[in-house]
């Protein structure tokens, strides 16, 4: 039997060895993975280190010009809200499912940014969510290339010290700026990032919404960050004791006392 | 008790009015015009993610004591407002304020509470303002 065994997890690995071997020679090695990096470059980037805390109550921009379906399901939601204050507007986040890009930048914790050459990573606090900005020149893949997903795809350059990223690829659904209005699988975010010129120690982030199946017009939102040096992030794992369970129509049933 | 509960009143309206950007979950099942303040003993603290619980029996004039579950924030909120999670123990007597559950279940969302030490500590957000100015 162990014998046996022993044949088997070879012959395994074997396979899953070779499949990757193939897979990896198909596919180009962009710089961000290749087997030259340099580091030094980093150095003529911003200084984004420490934790950002978003400025709660200081967020600007347009207001959105919703349109079709997306309109509809807002003036319904809103009708709902006027009758009943407890009505819930349902969202996926009810129940530790992040709620993607764009929220992810919004969530009122923290984001830390990774540096590395080719790639900057966002890290925020909330649920521990990652997302990765491929600054090293790859090509974007087309819309209908990409299996859409949380976070979707997101490719950035510096414009001096502004760093632009565009995304797209995040799957339809997802909360888009405010609750009650979400993405259609026709979302572009572009986001504008960058140190406050007189206060390094505030960032501003702008983001500018493109939506032809929900928005009627870009809708743009401006965001302001915090630098604080003296935390590092603290672990959240939402799974550990999350208590607020959705019925099916989306709404948080109410926990009893154990 | 004026100002407490005029303050309690903003705080109210400024908690309805950010329901949405509060990410996790929402808080419509919380009654957020509502402050309900009682005195319990602390039975079972449980120090988690994504938000902090602890439970306190409540005594009642006319029978047994009622057990209430009240919600905290994060631990990640908490740990830098200060809390830890020995900061409450079991059989601490302590007074709670907060929002009650909109069915009535005993219980609901932290606010405030009167440590031993006779200090408050206060939730993230706008029930800060009461602990600065009721610390001093």
């Amino acid at each position: 039997m162990k014998a046996a065994l022993f044949a088997c997890s070879i012959l395994c690995f074997g396979l899953v060895w070779s499949t990757n071997a193939l897979a990896q020679d198909s596919r180009p090695v962009y710089p961000a993975n290749s087997n030259k990096a340099n580091y030094s470059d980093l150095n003529k980037l911003p200084d984004w280190r420490g934790l950002w805390f978003p400025v709660i109550g200081k967020v600007g921009g347009t207001e959105p010009v919703l349109i079709g379906e997306a309109k509809k399901t807002w003036d319904i939601y809103q009708e709902r809200l006027a009758k009943d204050p407890h009505y819930e507007i349902p969202e996926p986040a009810n129940n530790c499912e992040p709620d993607g890009m764009p929220s992810l930048i919004t969530f009122p914790y923290n984001l830390e940014f990774v540096f590395s050459p080719g790639k900057i990573t966002f890290i925020q606090e909330a649920l521990m969510q990652v997302r990765r900005i491929f600054t090293d020149g790859r090509p974007q893949p087309k819309r209908e290339e990409l299996d859409p997903n949380y976070f979707g795809y997101s490719s950035g350059k510096w414009e001096g010290e502004t760093l632009v990223v565009t995304t797209i690829g995040t799957k339809a659904g997802q909360r888009l700026g405010i609750a009650g209005i979400t993405n259609s699988d026709q979302l572009t975010i572009t986001e504008r990032i960058y140190l406050d010129p007189k206060d390094r120690d505030l960032l501003h982030l702008d983001f500018t919404f493109e939506d032809p199946k929900v928005l009627g017009q870009p809708w743009k939102r401006t965001h302001t960050f915090r630098r604080d040096r003296t935390w590092e992030q603290i672990e959240y794992i939402c799974a550990q004791n999350n208590r607020h369970l959705i019925d099916a129509n989306g709404q948080t049933i109410t926990p009893k006392p154990k | 008790m004026k100002k407490f509960i005029v303050l309690m009143t903003s705080i109210a309206v400024l908690a309805a009015v950010s329901i949405t950007a509060l990410g996790h979950h929402s808080f419509a099942l919380f009654d957020l015009t509502k402050k309900v303040t009682v005195k319990g003993v602390v039975a079972k603290i449980e120090w988690t993610n994504p938000h902090v619980w602890v439970y306190a029996d409540v005594p009642q004039t006319d029978g047994p004591p009622v057990r209430w579950g009240i919600e905290y924030t994060s631990i990640n909120h908490l740990t830098r407002l200060g809390m830890k999670s020995t900061t409450l123990k079991v059989g601490d007597t302590i007074e709670f304020t907060v929002n009650p559950y909109a069915d009535g279940t005993p219980g609901g969302r932290f606010q405030v509470m009167k440590l031993p030490t006779g200090k408050y500590f206060c939730d993230v957000g706008a029930a800060q303002q009461f602990c600065e100015e009721n610390n001093k």
